[in-house]
């Protein structure tokens, strides 16, 4: 099979190759070309369609840099990443423990957890919109509900409320699919680890401390990675949720609308502000994922 | 057994190619059209329309960004073409979605619009800077020269008030959109008819009053008794059929910023600038006279926002009043539909929407003017009086067709032909009053007489002259809904009482906004 694979792993692999460079590195290339000029969308400035013609040097890069509505939606974005990198990775560590723990039903439960990745970001949006905005506000949490929280109502009309809100959503999504990756890890611990533990008069917290998360650092290093990436990423949920409102726009949302915001639409700002993003997110996500690694236990 | 599941998982993998393969293979010309509703956002992408497209060459390419009359453009361009036999694309994004990235898609590609839509002086910057935009009286049709020889230069699409780049889509208007029918029940059959003319001419004090009477009357029947133009009317001392179902006397859609941060601020901009190319070019001296303005629209937002129905009952100021579930654009028109308010603050585009909720409501609908409390001081527009300002509807173009001066000469010579027979001939008037439900922006309010209500309330505000413009579209781009609307949103449609600082605010930000937002 080896032989057959390196006989036949160009051609394999060639369309593979061909989309990724036509759709994401040629187009990246061209945008961080057209991040230099005076780009507005239909046409360069000075009426061309040349790019060349309308080179602006870093000026895009520094406006971006200096606009208010870019560094707010950078803080939320930061702000909302902290607290649902942690969150997310949380509920999916309490899940995989949990399910991994039952040995009747534990496919079903696996599949329940699983089902809300299944859903688009958009369809998400409104679901919880609405749950936010009547289930919660009314039923549940409201001044008439069962418990009155104050905190848990009317959570996409404040800034920080719907801060909290959004992680709520996004934890409900990906919570299943990061549930997924640590069973996966789970089941990789040998068990002669735990025998040799409790043999030593180890308590479950000691055991969970010592042994569990060590041997989890290969999953924790792709949940950390992605998580962190999807946080910075998050564009859909943020647009159905809030739109923006009450301050609550995320860097890909602010990028989207920046060429709403200015007339004749600045989309060479745009594309400063999206490489600067990328930039931002590699950083992150490759450090993040060279300190996790450099915690992998080989067992 | 393993041999036949290997062929079957080979001969599916050869179907599967295949079918991409076939799909690919699509004409050029016809792949950009899915490709440009799926550029923009998610949300964008679901709330497009995707019109039937020609396979193959077709000669001139429409893109229309007024998804209203989508399926009438569609049934326009038909018919023309079974008339000349030419093969003409028309793409129409649907309702309410944002048309610039894929208006801007389109005109990066090879095949670019014809024919496209601009909507005001803001919009034409864009175009006439990448010399999109032809200027009109350079047009090689001569029935199309004609065509623009005879627009009204207030009309125009023009940024120097002279150079017309766009023909118009129709004319529009809005106002307090009332049902005859709900006044022949409050104040009875007979005089209802009186009212109506009454309030159109009321004085804002009157107007005030009827507000706070009707509002009484809903709570618990008191059956006052109100001044209008001078005159007196009683509420009916019983409820009758209809006035039971109100809960509040002003429809409105709180979530929906252009609502009350467009149109409703427009009418007191339309008190300092007599157009938009007035409002563009406006100093700061001058944005300064919106002060009393300004001040006006806040009380008279005070007074609607205070009287909003909800669907069980009175719809309070607070969180409830911006859900995007239940304070949207549907509800308002839902709430209206049912009876359960007097007044919504529309235009005549919300025709085909209350029609699909309530057919029976339709054709007793008309329209009110959008009132004020102005005083003599703050009209600054010669000729303009506070009275005049009172009986008046904003009556204006929404939308331009444009033509490509970056299309080849063939394509701009066919869609300058097509646009003729559009606006000039019988049968291309037939589709715009009928199929589109337009008022013609060339009609002449003595003979024309229109199916829909609304349309031909607004024939009858033109007929006598009493019209404003839309002075907000020369203001900067986004500063109107989404700058001022947005912050009237997030601070006070959530305060349940304004108190006279509020207003003061809401003025003094929306002028240090516009100052701001111009010199940036």
């Amino acid at each position: 099979m080896e032989k057959f694979y390196k006989k036949w792993f160009l051609p394999l692999a060639l369309p593979a190759i061909l989309l990724f460079v036509g759709v994401i590195l040629i187009p990246f290339l061209v945008g961080v070309l057209y991040s230099f000029t005076g780009w507005r969308g239909a046409y360069f400035v000075g009426g061309g369609k040349n790019p060349f013609e309308a080179f602006v040097g870093i000026s895009n890069y520094v406006k971006a840099l200096h606009s208010e509505k870019f560094m707010n939606a950078l803080v939320y974005t930061l702000k909302y990443t902290l607290i649902a990198t942690v969150w997310i990775n949380a509920v999916g560590l309490c899940l995989a423990l949990l399910v991994n723990k039952i040995s009747r039903g534990a496919g079903l439960f696996r599949t329940v957890f699983f089902m809300p990745n299944l859903l688009g970001g958009l369809a998400l949006g409104f679901i919880w919109s609405f749950i936010f905005e009547i289930v919660y506000s009314k039923f549940v949490f409201g001044v008439d509900g069962l418990i009155h929280i104050p905190f848990l109502t009317n959570m996409t009309q404040d800034n920080t409320k719907a801060l909290f809100a959004l992680v709520i959503l996004v934890s409900w999504q990906m919570g299943g699919y990061m549930m997924m990756i640590f069973v996966n890890g789970l089941n990789g611990i040998s068990q002669d680890l735990y025998e040799a533990a409790r043999i030593d008069g180890a308590n479950a917290f000691q055991v969970f401390r010592n042994i569990t998360v060590p041997m989890l650092m290969p999953a924790f290093t792709i949940t950390f990675f992605l998580t962190l990436a999807n946080s910075f990423k998050l564009l859909d949920q943020n647009i159905a949720l809030t739109d923006g409102n009450f301050g609550t726009r995320m860097l890909a949302t602010q990028i989207l609308r920046t060429t709403r915001d200015t007339n004749p639409p600045d989309y060479g700002m745009a594309q400063a502000e999206a490489v600067i993003f990328f930039v931002m997110i590699a950083l992150v996500t490759l450090l993040q994922v060279y300190l996790t690694k450099r915690k992998e236990i080989e067992a | 057994m393993r041999r036949y599941g290997k062929i079957a998982a080979f001969l599916l993998a050869v179907t599967m190619l295949a079918g991409t393969a076939g799909a690919c293979t699509n004409s050029n010309k016809a792949s950009n059209q899915t490709t440009a509703a799926q550029n923009g956002t998610a949300a964008e992408a679901t709330a497009a329309a995707t019109a039937p497209v020609a396979e193959g060459e077709y000669d001139f390419y429409i893109f229309n960004t007024k998804g209203e009359n989508a399926d009438a453009l569609q049934a326009a361009v038909d018919a023309y073409s079974a008339k000349t036999g030419q093969n003409i694309k028309v793409f129409s994004l649907g309702s309410g979605t944002n048309a610039s990235d894929a208006l801007n898609t389109e005109m990066n590609s090879e095949n670019m619009p014809t024919i496209f839509s601009i909507m005001n002086i803001q919009e034409l910057k864009t175009w006439t800077e990448g010399g999109f935009a032809l200027d009109l009286s350079k047009a090689t049709n001569s029935d199309f020269k004609a065509l623009v020889d005879a627009i009204p230069s207030s009309l125009y699409l023009t940024n120097d008030g002279a150079t017309n780049y766009g023909i118009p889509y129709n004319v529009e208007g809005y106002g307090y959109i009332v049902d005859t029918e709900m006044l022949a029940d409050l104040f009875g059959a007979d005089t209802a008819a009186n009212v109506l003319k009454d309030i159109k001419t009321a004085t804002y004090t009157e107007w005030e009053a009827l507000i706070v009477a009707i509002g009484a009357y809903i709570k618990d029947g008191t059956a006052a008794t109100v001044t209008l133009s001078g005159n007196s009317y009683a509420l009916a001392a019983q409820k009758g059929e209809l006035a039971s179902k109100l809960t509040g006397v002003f429809s409105t859609a709180g979530s929906q910023t252009w609502t009350y941060g467009d149109h409703m601020l427009n009418v007191a901009i339309d008190c300092v600038f007599a157009n938009s190319a007035a409002a563009a070019s406006a100093t700061p001296e001058q944005l300064d006279l919106l002060k009393g303005p300004f001040l006006a629209y806040a009380k008279a937002l005070d007074l609607k926002t205070t009287y909003a129905a909800g669907a069980d009952g009175a719809l309070v100021r607070g969180p409830e009043f911006i859900n995007t579930t239940t304070a949207g654009y549907d509800a308002e028109v839902q709430l209206f539909a049912d009876h359960k308010a007097v007044f919504m603050k529309q235009g005549n585009w919300v025709y085909g929407n209350i029609q699909k909720v309530n057919a029976d409501i339709v054709d007793t609908l008309t329209f009110v003017p959008v009132k004020m409390p102005f005083t003599d001081a703050d009209i600054q527009v010669p000729g303009m009086t506070v009275d005049s300002v009172s009986r008046s509807i904003p009556v204006f173009v929404p939308n331009y067709y444009a033509i490509n001066a970056k299309s080849s000469a063939e394509e701009q010579e066919k869609a300058e032909a097509f646009l003729v027979w559009l606006n000039t001939t019988e049968e291309g008037q037939k589709f715009v009053i009928e199929d589109m439900a337009f008022i013609p922006y060339n009609a002449d309010p003595a003979v024309t007489k229109l199916s829909n209500s609304l349309g031909q309330s607004i024939l009858e505000y033109m007929s006598t002259k009493d019209t404003v413009t839309n002075a907000y579209a020369g203001a900067p781009t986004n500063w109107s809904g989404l700058t001022v609307g947005q912050k009237i949103m997030e601070n006070y449609l959530t305060k349940e009482a304004w108190e006279e600082q509020d207003y003061q605010d809401i003025a003094d930000y929306a002028i240090a906004q516009w100052k701001d937002m111009a010199a940036s």
